[in-house]
């Protein structure tokens, strides 16, 4: 039982990091309808790109926050004008696939510009735990998951209060109904990408504080966003936490009960497990939008 | 298009691969070039690197059919060239199995293992069966990894040699005999695929699911098919890695290289035999590129040395692969295409 109960806290600290992973994801793909594999190198270079600051440039915090939010705009406006305008109107396949090249340009550049062995943040995070019952939790993780908490927080009241969160909203609706409203569609397609880049940026510091500041594990850790966002929904931000904490769940209790018959391992395939569950019996998630043809 | 004053007179004349004698002469030049003159004058380097090209155009093959005649995208090619690649070594290496026995029996059950994978498409379609794809990739690479001694896990398994008849392939020279052989023959076979009642359906399929199925054709029979053959091509293809390599690591089969077997018909053109193989020669030979300019460049900066060549080739592979997306969609098929009709009607424009 208290077994269980560590497994259940840790997998829902987890859980809320691929949450905000996830959102990334479901915020692209609400406004523009493209699903962005490139998610989790974009948070590895964003991982990478904050270390640069902090620990070469020796920025303090803010002025670190106030640079990636400027790399962020011009990261966004670059993917969205020279990338995806173009191919608005291409088969589902060159959205893909572009999204998937953009992987391999953000892991080339990381390779390129940061080689060698992994690399570590100044600790800007108290260290300890805190005891909650028989569970144990470090403050790290703590820290993490308030984070994540207060980021959600901001961008579901961005999306409901703010002018620009409705134009999104109204555009994530319907492009057509958008563009004759006098929005700006890919204005608004563009806002998309910046705001999902910082998403990155925010969870590429988390996860760079939790395991270093290193591209494997940061950005497999970040492609569990994808089973994440399969489970919430394609659509739903609410459906990005459960299906983030789903994940989380599924990944530390399964592995912990599991992991003793076959070896190890599970938890890294465990999300994957569970998406293809989710994809043939439901594959618009808990909350995402039912797709019924026309003809 | 055709030359001026060929016409068909007949259906079997319409469906020719070959439709005029010039092409002939084209394929039989190609031919003694492939198995005479290039084997006899290339250097060690070009034949080593004409092995790796020819493997990869079998599982691209495969993927063309899949991707680029049916419409369903495939994010684990990699994994299904990994099973392939590890049923003929298992095979081979536990049961002592010959090649030849190893080799339909990987194509049939990494077939099999794909058409597993292809089951969801009974109810979902377009993105939903790439991320299943992606989920196949990641489980089976799981599964190949934690095989224990039957798939040798991390550490690798050997895997006996070829033996042909009494004699030992080793060397690469006789690979390439080999290799090419079987690129011949898995060529012949997907462009003859194309044109018969099973490679139309597939493409009637990509072009329009709800109209095909008015056609009477039964939409998850063969997409569960496309999968299946599909994925045999990849098992081909990994049986011949396997045996080519002699040591198999799970690390030889990563997601990167299912992104790239998907590059390799983008850059190609979708859908078409030539276009993948022109796609495949022109991305392998720009990893070649990488590979040389890579150190060179390194030299030259030393702060970025380390990472230098699989950063090129990763930057240079999703810079191109973007290029092709915006720029020519259609692929280097379509180029080549072009190119043909200009020749022929040289020296008018149109």
């Amino acid at each position: 039982m208290e077994f269980l109960l560590q497994l259940l806290t840790t997998g829902v600290m987890v859980g809320m990091v691929y949450a905000l992973m996830a959102l990334g994801i479901v915020i692209i793909v609400k406004t523009t309808g493209i699903f962005n594999f490139a998610h989790g190198t974009i948070v590895a270079f964003m991982c990478f790109l904050a270390w640069s600051m902090m620990a070469q440039l020796h920025l303090p915090l803010w002025a670190t926050a106030i640079a990636m939010v400027g790399f962020a705009i011009i990261l966004g406006l670059l993917i969205q004008r020279l990338i995806m305008n173009p191919l608005i109107g291409q088969p589902l396949l060159a959205a893909i696939m572009a999204t998937l090249a953009l992987t391999q340009v953000f892991s080339g550049l990381v390779t390129l510009l940061w080689p060698g062995p992994a690399r570590m943040y100044q600790p800007f995070m108290p260290s300890g735990v805190i005891h909650l019952g028989t569970a144990v939790i470090s403050y790290q993780a703590l820290i993490t998951f308030l984070v994540a908490v207060v980021t959600f927080a901001a961008f579901t009241l961005f999306f409901q209060r703010t002018k620009t969160g409705l134009v999104m909203r109204a555009t994530a609706e319907d492009h057509q109904l958008a563009r004759s409203g006098g929005i700006k569609v890919t204005s608004i397609f563009a806002m998309a990408w910046i705001i999902a880049i910082l998403s990155c940026s925010i969870g590429g510091v988390l996860l760079g504080s939790m395991h270093g500041v290193n591209f494997e594990p940061v950005s497999g850790l970040a492609y569990k966003a994808l089973p994440a966002v399969m489970i919430g929904g394609m659509e739903s931000i609410g459906g990005a936490i459960l299906g983030g904490i789903l994940i989380g769940l599924a990944e530390n209790v399964g592995a912990g009960f599991l992991d003793p018959l076959v070896g190890g391992g599970l938890a890294d395939v465990l999300p994957f497990v569970v998406m293809l569950i989710f994809v043939i019996f439901m594959p618009h998630g808990f909350f995402g939008h039912r797709r019924i043809e026309r003809i | 298009m055709r030359p001026c004053g060929t016409f068909d007179r007949s259906y079997a004349q319409d469906m020719a691969i070959f439709r005029t004698r010039f092409q002939w002469l084209v394929l039989i030049m190609g031919l003694l070039f492939l198995f005479g003159v290039f084997p006899q004058f290339g250097s060690y380097y070009s034949i080593t690197v004409a092995n790796m090209i020819g493997i990869t155009i079998i599982a691209a093959h495969g993927l063309n059919i899949l991707t680029g005649a049916c419409g369903l995208i495939s994010l684990g090619h990699a994994a299904f060239v990994a099973v392939g690649a590890y049923i003929s070594a298992m095979l081979t290496q536990h049961l002592g199995l010959s090649f030849w026995a190893a080799l339909p029996c990987a194509a049939i059950g990494t077939g099999l293992v794909g058409l597993i994978f292809g089951l969801p498409s009974l109810r979902v379609k377009g993105f939903y069966i790439a991320v299943t794809t992606l989920a196949a990739h990641f489980i089976i690479i799981w599964a190949i990894s934690h095989g224990g001694t039957l798939t040798g896990g991390t550490e690798g398994l050997f895997v006996p040699a070829i033996n042909l008849g009494g004699m030992v392939i080793t060397s690469e020279k006789q690979f390439f005999f080999l290799i090419m052989g079987f690129v011949v023959l898995m060529t012949f076979f997907a462009k003859n695929l194309l044109r018969t009642r099973v490679g139309r359906a597939f493409i009637a399929i990509r072009d329009d699911d709800i109209a095909a199925e008015f056609t009477g054709i039964n939409i998850f029979h063969y997409k569960v098919l496309a999968f299946f053959i599909g994925a045999a091509f990849a098992g081909v293809a990994g049986s011949l890695y396997a045996h080519y390599l002699r040591m198999l690591t799970p690390e030889y089969f990563s997601f990167m290289e299912s992104v790239w077997y998907v590059g390799y018909i983008i850059v190609g053109g979708m859908g078409s035999v030539a276009g993948t193989i022109f796609g495949v020669i022109f991305l392998k030979l720009l990893a070649q590129a990488a590979m040389i300019a890579g150190p060179i460049v390194g030299n030259a900066i030393p702060a970025i040395s380390s990472g230098a060549v699989s950063g090129f080739m990763q930057l240079s592979f999703g810079v191109i692969i973007i290029l092709f997306l915006v720029f020519e969609p259609r692929g280097l098929n379509h180029r080549w295409n072009i190119a043909k009709a200009l020749m022929r009607i040289w020296p008018f424009s149109h």
